[in-house]
């Protein structure tokens, strides 16, 4: 059936260029080559409930703008994102466009184009340097960064009240002794996702408070003494019983959710949080504030997904590049960045969302993010071992032991 | 279909006399059978070998095979320490989940078989759990006993068993024994139904000639009833073990937000190799060794059961 749409459309694209030609119209050049359409496949991730009609919003713009060119817009939740795009891999039907996280091992595999292949040269230098130095792997650029996030520490200011805390923490210790007041009351003090969907997310937080990190694009280090001590805060929060019930089997996003209807003290949450309690529930009285750390020093995660384009049979740069340079100019960039809740990576978006004041407290911790180390090949193999092993802090095992446990893997990744 | 061998015994020799002529109507039954054959050439046959053919394989972990691996990935397998908690979490799953479903059904299937009023109705009802989806029965319950929302929980706390929500789907043994109340809740519709059917079959005069002899319900439980039943409970309980020693979604469900391996068994293990290290090449070896258990199980049941054996 698929095989019968794309031939009819080649027909109709083909009759359409022999009408224009006949009228004399040249146009512009790709509109009147005879190959007729392109077809490019689109994969995503669910950012938000909107994701899907914004894409689509984008797409229908751009095949206004580009008769030749149609995109097979597929949206997958993160939970299974990879696992779909690995199955198609598999079966060497990857998608033209990929939106994900992690991208070293596929361009190191050859499987990608690179991004002067795939962007504009106008497009390419956008980007903020930053960004674009982290799309890297030895010295070539990949994937073009899409959008940046942080994380902020959200806190519900009745509950503060009630717990008799002043403001928001600022230490881990001071974290310590609010989440302890507020459990006190009856409500948990801090709420800890350490289940599959993002414990790699708050593992980094916590680690990066401590002046940890993961490691760089030659080595993953997870086991080392920052982290451990980090690891080892966190296990003293939930043996203390100061955060939600199974820590080590809660996920993110219906733990937020949770946090919305005002039964969590504190969260670490995304810019889109302030979206999302916007939308579901207005009267919740919280704030926002830096993520506490070990020494008061701010520190946060930084994420920063990205585009990419695999290489299937036949070329389909041209048309890749034509998408890319559309969707990254600030009139189409900075709608979808905004109303997606991110912020932007081009400096020409940056420019035009300064003046948005519930994304300033993010803006001003994005200097000092530390991010994944995505350009490691190792990278995708360690966030997995997170996903599946990290919670096991939740569930009584030793932090040293957990740490013990992904790195071996990272290790064995990386040989 | 596993009835079949059962069915299809007696009558030993003259079956010999038209083997031969099958055989010789083999051409011309082909163009019959041809697009059977085909059919499971490629979806039993050709899955099966490019399994194996895999687990042989390096593949990276974008799906890319990158040549020949030997044995090394079996070898992985069978080092690894994860493998004998996963083992063992199969074991007592498979038995539990099938020796409960068994007890059940008989005893089910023995209420269903005596004339009652309203049996139709609670005949029907007892396929409800069959007729609805897998996927969907476990999510109720999952939900239901969610520590935030669930309305079970809610319950249990509302009467007073609990004294606060508890996560019964996020900690490991309470999460197993749930995934087991519903597999034996979504197993007993087969199962009653073939050995009710193996009930309806067992002859009256039988009976009659026990109640004359003056044998007790239990003796002529035991020794008329069970015995005839042996067809019918052979094959519920080798489908059942099949089914629930492969059995996914359940398990993912309810198990699924447990970190580690504590909770897993062959099959959630195999998924999450899978989704989380993303080894093709080690999730079809562990495929295989899946593959090869349930082969020695079911040969080891045929060879001490002897379903198959005439009464």
């Amino acid at each position: 059936m698929k095989k019968s749409i794309r031939t009819g459309m080649v027909a109709s694209v083909a009759v359409a260029g022999l009408m224009l030609s006949s009228c004399g119209f040249g146009g512009g050049d790709s509109g009147g080559e005879e190959e007729g359409s392109t077809s490019l496949d689109l994969l995503v991730p669910s950012y938000s409930d909107g994701s899907r009609a914004l894409w689509e919003g984008v797409i229908e713009e751009f095949e206004a703008a580009n008769e030749d060119i149609s995109i097979n817009l597929q949206v997958e939740s993160w939970e299974n994102l990879e696992s779909v795009l690995n199955t198609q891999i598999q079966a060497g039907e990857a998608p033209d466009i990929y939106n994900g996280g992690a991208f070293s091992a596929f361009a190191t595999e050859g499987l990608l184009y690179t991004a002067e292949e795939i962007a504009s040269p106008e497009t390419i230098a956008d980007f903020q340097e930053s960004f674009a130095a982290n799309e890297q792997v030895d010295g070539t650029q990949y994937a073009l960064p899409l959008l940046a996030s942080a994380r902020a520490l959200f806190y519900n200011e009745d509950l503060f009240e009630e717990a008799g805390v002043d403001g928001p923490p600022t230490t881990w210790d001071e974290l310590y002794d609010a989440a302890a007041a507020i459990t006190e009351t009856g409500t948990p003090g801090y709420g800890m996702p350490l289940g599959s969907e993002e414990a790699q997310g708050e593992a980094l937080i916590w680690m990066a408070g401590n002046g940890g990190g993961f490691g760089d694009e030659s080595e993953i280090t997870v086991n080392t003494p920052e982290n451990l001590e980090a690891a080892e805060f966190m296990k003293r929060m939930i043996d203390d019983g100061l955060t939600q019930a199974d820590p080590g089997a809660t996920q993110r996003t219906p733990m937020i959710n949770v946090f919305i209807q005002g039964q969590i003290g504190m969260v670490y949450g995304l810019p889109q949080t302030v979206g999302q309690i916007e939308a579901e529930n207005p009267e919740l009285n919280y704030g926002l504030a830096n993520i506490p750390t070990a020494s008061g020093e701010p520190a946060t995660l930084g994420v920063a997904d990205r585009l990419m384009s695999f290489k299937n049979d036949g070329d389909k740069a041209e048309a890749v590049t034509a998408f890319m340079d559309f969707f990254f100019a600030p009139e189409n960039y900075v709608e979808w960045v905004s109303t997606e809740g991110f912020l932007p990576t081009t400096i020409s978006g940056a420019e035009e969302m300064s003046g948005d004041e519930t994304l300033a407290p993010f803006l001003e911790m994005l200097p000092s993010a530390v991010f994944y180390p995505t350009s490691n090949p190792a990278w995708n193999a360690t966030d997995g071992a997170f996903k599946s092993l990290f919670g096991q802090l939740g569930q009584g095992m030793e932090p040293a032991e957990v740490l013990e446990q992904i790195q071996a893997e990272a290790d064995e990744a990386a040989e | 279909m596993s009835a079949q061998p059962v069915l299809a015994n007696p009558a030993a020799s003259p079956g010999r006399k038209r083997r031969r002529q099958n055989s010789d109507g083999l051409p011309a039954a082909l163009p019959w059978i041809g697009p059977v054959l085909l059919l499971i050439f490629a979806i039993v046959i050709f899955p099966a070998g490019f399994m194996i053919y895999n687990s042989t394989r390096e593949i990276s972990q974008s799906g890319i095979d990158q040549g020949s691996a030997g044995f090394a990935n079996f070898a992985d397998v069978f080092t690894d320490p994860n493998l004998p908690r996963v083992l063992l979490n199969t074991v007592v799953w498979v038995v539990v989940v099938v020796s409960l479903t068994v007890l059940i059904s008989l005893a089910l299937a023995q209420f269903l078989n005596k004339p009652f009023p309203g049996r139709t109705l609670v005949r029907m009802a007892v396929v409800v759990p069959w007729a609805a989806s897998v996927v969907m029965t476990t999510t109720v319950f999952y939900y239901g006993l969610d520590s935030n929302y669930g309305i079970m929980n809610a319950f249990l706390v509302d009467i007073g068993i609990l004294d606060s929500p508890y996560g019964f789907t996020k900690n490991v043994i309470p999460a197993l024994g749930l995934a087991i109340i519903v597999a034996v809740f979504v197993s007993i519709p087969f199962t009653a139904y073939t050995l009710l059917a193996g009930l309806q079959a067992v002859p009256e005069d039988a009976l009659e000639a026990a109640k004359m002899d003056g044998a007790g319900r239990f003796r002529t439980y035991f020794s008329i009833v069970l015995p005839q039943l042996r067809g019918a409970l052979a094959v519920a309980v080798l489908i059942n073990i099949i089914n629930v020693f492969n059995n996914l979604p359940i398990l993912r469900i309810i198990t699924g937000s447990i970190p580690g391996y504590q909770a897993d068994t062959l099959m959630t293990y195999i998924f999450k190799v899978l989704q989380f290290d993303r080894r093709v090449d080690i999730a079809s070896a562990l495929s295989v060794l899946n593959f090869a258990i349930v082969i020695v199980i079911v040969a080891a049941y045929v060879k001490i059961v002897k379903p198959m054996k005439e009464l």
